[in-house]
């Protein structure tokens, strides 16, 4: 206990908080396994997102490093220290539960010096207030925690984490149980605080938007694995799996067979049901045989009557547009192509209101450039959201 | 805000009031059997009980003939005699109390804690507890007062392994009385308990980890305060029937330093016939424990119990 | 060993079990509730117990025993025979074949007291308390009879109520036993362990005998404790004696009761105590005895101290405010009878109050006709006093004194 308060002091003490590695991290329990081989590192200082869906494995990790529960099989390192095998309350990680978990008995103040007072801290109540302060609590310190709304109990659970300084702070879904502009702007706030204190932020949420919006490093978790890992506009601008694809924002995705390779110019020529596309090698997972064509639907537009594609651009259909939706600042077309599927298509809405109605036969057009190339084997709407399972 | 408020306001006002009439209507009719029951067996019994321990004796009277007076001497009287049997009540009901907190704590803990989520475990294990009351109250005293008998294994067994001295016994002792008391109002501990800690999130006891508390320290931050709603119902439900209780004392009692308020109470009634006697004990220990209860509620921090 | 009697239970245990609920002095259900109750249930039992002045226009009531034919019996505890398997009573059916009347026979009472808190209400309004006969003790029975409690009984309609002994034919309660009638009576005397108490118990200095100590146990009933110990010391409960004889005795059992000589005062249930090896010498019940040593292998022995014992006897009563009295007349004739008496003793092993049923018992079992706890020689009832009847003002404060010194 008191060599963990000091190895505390000591992360806390040091800027950026700590790296996490972790190395053939096992979960099972039971015939189920829910985190498989996992080999991850988070840079010290770095705002992390783990994004996937429920069930992924991304909770288990979590409370893996929180020393919640204790991996089958790997090792789990923090700030170059192996910390596999010790307890919850011997490292000096702190969560912010998705429920927050305040305690009931327990003002917000004293709610706050929780930690401060288990590992001994000097000026335990110049902190609180501060870790108060921080998030614009102050004046709240001798409510209850039922007395709060839940944004604000929310920020409690932020502040009796942060008010250790931990070497890292875990994030457990923590703004799912808020409405949808409270999270917006709790979220900024986070980030804001982040930048401030400049700690290792491990976040898990199932959010893309979240993740995007927060994160510096996102890794996407599937069945207990890392899909792909990377920065958000990476994962986004080149996704290499359908599953990130279809769950990190939206995709138009269409099976094709390698038949030409542009060695010259870099390029791979795929048929997709008698059409020629091409796919900048460097973009895509494989070079021969069947893939995965994708194009994200703001890269996309229409092509009406004998509007003609520029240089450089692939074209597919015509086919037939089946729904227009007027979202404000775009417009989302669906066109049916038959044999090949529905293709969503944005268009800024640079002239104002929507330009094609209803049945108007159009085809699609899109840069080269943004073309990726996926493998063939997977599905064509793995990681699709499917609304129904949103929590 | 001001605006919607107030036309809210003369809305409730215009439309709400013939239903809130018959809301209130309705919950006289709702509180009606309990209020009538109380009155009948609660507040009348109490003020009959108030009046007899004002009683004297009919002058020339045969035996347990009293009439009604102001006979405030009474109580003197009675404290004057019985506060010995007054006070050893108190304080064998604070050691079973303590004693079936000191046992019924860890078996609701680990009922509820350590079995959750084994429903069939906790069922089983709550029945268990609750089994004593498949037989009556005596039955199972007279059961401890075999079991504790001289010649009976529990005694021979310590004897041989001196744990007692050799002329030492168990029954018609205190210690055999607590015991009793311990033993019959164990079930009224450990289920209020049992309940409190089923309610404890255990998202709270991660947190406590979380947040650098080692197991123990969770238990004495979190756990134990978390679970003060069911120790101090737990608590009340043995206090108060084990000190008004007799049986306990006259099975597994001697004459001598067992003797509690309750087989005062029960004598001066039925054997003396000196029911003004029996009152005036009685309504001692009923204010005693008012009024222990409502010092010990208050200092604990559960009025909301109350 | 006597056929007529109901095996026992098995094991010890049950057996103590049985033992203790079936006695008297045990603890009634309904002091029991006080204690469980608390505060506001001792209240609503004062409440429904009236007090006051009695009322003096209760009165007979209206005899209806022509029209309904039943009669309906409050009693203690294996206090009646009954066949093997413990569900019927013979005696009691031959009668219902004989008199054609309906008997319900209810093991209702284990405590004077209680039985008289239970009933006292009713009686002084004169209201049918639900039995035509009630069995209670002595002092109790002069408490009935003394509070116009009872019915006047019409001896002519009871010829066989001649054939009672003549020592309890006048007693003071009752002169003339107008309003009652003997059930059964007992002795209170001396009982030990015979394994641990080898050399037996003859007077009252040896049940305080130090090596006694903390194995003594006396009787919770007042006449029978401190009717021995008033014997001891030279006075008869049954004369005239005075206040300082009384408190002279108590003295002494205070004594024994303070130092811890005896372990505890007990009701009926010093038999389970003897049984389960916590008593070893007691004051106690003859019949008691001849009971738990029929389960306990003549493990006990019985005897009347030097100095003489008490003698105790449970009468038969009609209560004020029962409609079927001559049906009650007819019941209390018919166990008059010497050779049904006989059948009674035979299972109850109690005194029987009947004369000429120590020749009906020579017929069921000789033995038992030999028993003098049940067919007692004029030996042992010279050595034996019945508990002078003591005035309201005397009854209570002895009353008191005795149970403040037993510690209730």
């Amino acid at each position: 206990m008191t060599s963990t308060s000091s190895a505390v002091t000591a992360d806390a003490t040091g800027a950026g908080g700590a790296a996490l590695e972790l190395e053939g991290v096992t979960k099972a329990f039971g015939q189920f396994v829910a985190v498989d081989d996992l080999t991850l590192t988070v840079p010290s200082g770095s705002f992390f997102a783990l994004l996937g869906p429920s069930g992924c494995g991304k909770t288990t990790t979590l409370r893996m490093v929180a020393g919640l529960e204790q991996p089958t099989a790997g090792t789990i390192a923090l700030g170059g220290r192996d910390v596999t095998g010790t307890r919850a309350h011997q490292r000096p990680v702190n969560t912010v539960f998705q429920s927050y978990a305040l305690f009931p008995h327990l003002t917000v103040g004293e709610n706050v010096a929780f930690g401060l007072k288990r590992s001994k801290a000097k000026d335990v109540a110049a902190r609180v207030v501060d870790g108060l302060d921080l998030v614009e609590l102050g004046h709240l310190a001798d409510r209850k925690p039922a007395q709060l709304s839940g944004g604000q109990q929310q920020r409690v659970a932020l502040a009796r984490a942060l008010v250790n300084r931990p070497a890292l702070l875990l994030l457990d879904e923590p703004l799912g149980a808020l409405d949808l502009k409270l999270r917006r702007q709790m979220q900024l706030e986070l980030k804001r605080i982040q930048t401030e204190v400049g700690l290792t932020f491990v976040h898990v949420t199932h959010d893309q938007e979240e993740a995007m919006t927060m994160a510096d490093t996102v890794a996407v978790m599937n069945h207990g694995r890392i899909e792909q890992l990377g920065s958000p506009a990476e994962l986004y601008e080149l996704p290499r799996t359908a599953f990130v694809a279809n769950f990190l924002g939206q995709s138009n995705l269409v099976a094709g067979t390698v038949t030409e390779r542009l060695t010259k110019r870099g390029l791979l020529g795929v048929d997709v049901r008698g059409t020629r596309v091409l796919v900048p090698a460097a973009r895509a997972v494989r070079t021969d045989g069947a893939v995965l064509v994708g194009a994200r639907p703001e890269k996309m537009r229409l092509l009406v009557g004998d509007q003609t594609p520029g240089r450089g651009e692939n074209v597919l259909g015509p086919g037939t547009v089946t729904d227009v939706s007027f979202l404000g600042v775009s417009t989302q077309y669906q066109v049916e192509i038959p044999g090949l599927g529905t293709f969503g298509v944005f268009a800024q809405n640079l002239v104002g209101g929507a330009t094609v109605t209803v049945g108007t036969s159009a085809r699609l057009a899109w840069a080269v450039d943004f073309t990726f190339g996926l493998d063939g084997a997977q599905a064509r709407d793995d990681g699709a959201v499917d609304l129904d399972d949103e929590l | 805000m001001s605006i919607t408020a107030a036309l809210g306001d003369s809305v409730a006002g215009v439309a709400a009031e013939p239903p809130r009439r018959r809301a209130r209507r309705a919950h006289l009719v709702l509180l009606g059997p309990g209020l009538i029951y109380l009155v009948l067996f609660f507040v009348v019994p109490v003020g009959a009980l108030l009046a007899t321990s004002l009683y004297v004796p009919v002058p020339g009277g045969d035996v347990g003939e009293y009439q009604p007076a102001f006979h405030w001497q009474n109580y003197v009287d009675a404290l004057a005699q019985f506060w010995p049997a007054l006070l050893r009540s108190f304080w064998f009901a604070f050691l079973a109390t303590v004693a079936a907190l000191v046992i019924g704590y860890p078996m609701a803990y680990v009922i509820a804690v350590r079995a959750r989520g084994r429903k069939l475990l906790q069922g089983l294990l709550l029945v268990l507890v609750v089994a004593p009351f498949f037989t009556s109250f005596i039955l199972r005293t007279i059961a401890w007062k075999q079991i504790l008998a001289d010649d009976a294994f529990v005694v021979t067994a310590m004897h041989f392994l001196h744990l007692l001295p050799a002329d030492a016994r168990l029954t018609a002792t205190p210690f055999a009385v607590v015991s009793g008391l311990t033993y019959n109002f164990l079930p009224f501990m450990v289920l209020p308990i049992f309940a409190a800690l089923e309610r404890l999130d255990p998202r709270l006891l991660e947190a406590g980890a979380d947040l650098y508390a080692s197991p123990v320290t969770t238990f004495r931050t979190v756990t134990w305060p978390l679970s003060m709603p069911g120790v101090v119902a737990g608590t009340l439900l043995v206090f108060i029937p084990a000190a008004g209780d007799y049986v306990n004392a006259s099975l597994l009692g001697n004459n001598t330093n067992t003797t509690m308020i309750g087989q005062v109470i029960d004598a001066r009634f039925f054997k003396v016939l000196d029911y003004p006697t029996a009152a005036s004990l009685s309504v001692v220990l009923m204010v005693a424990i008012l009024v222990l209860v409502g010092a010990y509620v208050r200092r604990s921090g559960t009025e909301d119990l109350l | 060993m006597s056929p007529h009697r109901r095996p026992a239970p098995a094991d010890p245990r049950v057996r103590a079990l049985v033992a203790r609920a079936s006695h008297r002095g045990g603890m009634s259900r309904r002091s029991f509730l006080v204690a469980a109750l608390g505060t506001a249930g001792a209240g609503a039992l004062l409440a429904a117990c009236g007090t006051g002045s009695p009322s003096s226009a209760a009165s007979s009531a209206e005899d209806l025993s022509d029209s309904d034919k039943i009669v309906r019996w409050a009693n203690w505890t294996q206090y009646l025979d009954q066949d093997e398997e413990g569900t019927s009573y013979p005696s009691l059916q031959a009668f219902e074949e004989q008199s054609g009347l309906k008997a319900t026979y209810a093991e209702d009472i284990d405590d004077n007291d209680a039985f008289f808190g239970k009933v006292s209400g009713q009686l002084k309004n004169g209201q049918d308390i639900g039995y035509d006969i009630v069995t209670l003790t002595d002092w109790m029975a002069a408490r009935m009879i003394r509070l116009g409690y009872t019915q006047a009984l019409d001896k002519s309609r009871m010829p066989n109520a001649d054939n009672i002994l003549p020592g309890l034919a006048n007693v003071d309660f009752d002169p003339a036993r107008t309003h009652s009638l003997t059930w059964q009576s007992g002795f209170a005397g001396l009982a030990w362990d015979k394994e641990r108490v080898p050399g037996g118990l003859h007077t009252l200095s040896d049940l305080w005998a130090p090596e006694l100590a903390g194995r003594v146990e006396v009787l919770s009933e007042m006449r029978d404790t401190m009717g021995l110990i008033m014997l001891d010391q030279g006075v008869d409960p049954a004369g005239s004696w005075s206040d300082s004889d009384f408190y002279a005795a108590l003295e002494v059992l205070k004594e024994k009761i303070d130092s811890g000589h005896i372990r505890q005062v007990r009701g009926n249930a010093y038999t389970q105590d003897l049984a389960s090896g916590d008593a070893i010498a007691v004051i106690g019940w003859s019949g008691d005895i001849t009971s738990l040593n029929y389960e306990a292998d003549d493990k006990f022995e019985f005897a009347i101290p030097e100095a003489g014992g008490t003698l105790w006897s449970d009468n038969m009563m009609v209560p004020i405010g029962s409609p079927y009295l001559s049906n009650a007349e007819d019941l209390m004739n018919y166990y008059y009878d010497p050779e049904v008496a006989a059948q009674v003793a035979a299972w109850v092993n109690y005194i029987t109050p009947v004369q000429g049923a120590q020749e009906a018992m020579m017929a069921i079992d000789p033995e038992l006709a030999e028993n003098p706890m049940i067919f007692p020689t004029d030996e042992i009832l010279s050595k034996v006093s019945v508990f002078r009847t003591l005035s309201p003002d005397e009854e209570e404060r002895y009353n008191g004194e005795f149970l403040t010194v037993i510690g209730a």
